[in-house]
């Protein structure tokens, strides 16, 4: 009889399980992040597994090379974007919306600015994908890592909205909290991208 | 022990010793390319 009325007050699904100490967004987040991991070390076990057995070595390949310069611009300019959305954070945490807003704003802009460089580089670079092996690894991983700038870009695109509409306090900015750790690891991506596909 | 995924501050703060350490190696790189 007791269990009969409670089956007839319970509505919806059991309450979710929360005796985990992690949050459950962050939870997701560290889950995805790992994932990330292992799937740009898939792409660099190709790309050093080319550096040693490809034929030509590695660029420049038929007096074509990679434009370091400008790829090392971009990378200032990615760099950078990580500043300005750590600066966000902190306008977040201190109740100083105008740094959320323009911090936000900057952040997305630069970061555009990264992918148009970036498309701009593969139009003027003088080899496609299935020219060699080297040239499927270069467009494989920084098409990889353009394409995770992408989606950051998405996260703060709503992110920025959300802050113009006076979302985020500095109790509650977990909106922006967890793109900008996002942000953050497809900034350490590009520096080991760029460092081992551009530089050495 | 810094958690780059604990919070933004540590995530920050771990791009910028990947980007310290990782200026190192390649400019130990280049010296050894250098010299060898």
């Amino acid at each position: 009889m007791e269990a009969a009325a409670h089956v007839e007050h319970h509505h919806g699904p059991p309450a979710p399980n929360v005796s985990s100490r992690v949050e459950a967004q962050f939870l997701g987040m560290l889950l995805f992040i790992i994932s990330e991991v292992m799937l740009f070390g898939a792409f660099f076990t190709a790309y050093f597994f080319i550096r040693v057995v490809a034929d030509g070595g590695w660029f420049p390949i038929n007096d074509v090379d990679l434009p370091k310069a400008i790829a090392g611009v971009n990378t200032a300019i990615l760099i950078s974007s990580s500043f300005t959305m750590h600066w966000a954070l902190e306008g977040a945490r201190n109740e100083n919306r105008n740094a959320l807003r323009v911090g936000l704003l900057t952040t997305a802009l630069l970061g555009l600015t990264f992918l148009t460089v970036q498309v701009n580089e593969y139009v003027h670079i003088g080899f496609a994908p299935h020219d060699h092996a080297q040239g499927t690894i270069f467009y494989g991983l920084t098409g990889l890592h353009g394409a995770h700038v992408f989606v950051g870009l998405t996260l703060l695109t709503f992110a920025t909205i959300r802050a113009f509409r006076g979302h985020f306090t500095a109790k509650e900015h977990r909106g922006v909290e967890v793109p900008g750790i996002y942000w953050h690891f497809v900034d350490v991506m590009w520096i080991f991208v760029y460092s081992t596909v551009y530089l050495l | 022990m810094l958690n780059p995924l604990r919070s933004e501050q540590e995530a920050f703060r771990f791009l910028l010793y990947v980007a310290v350490v990782m200026a190192v190696i390649v400019g130990l790189v280049f010296l050894a390319r250098a010299i060898w």
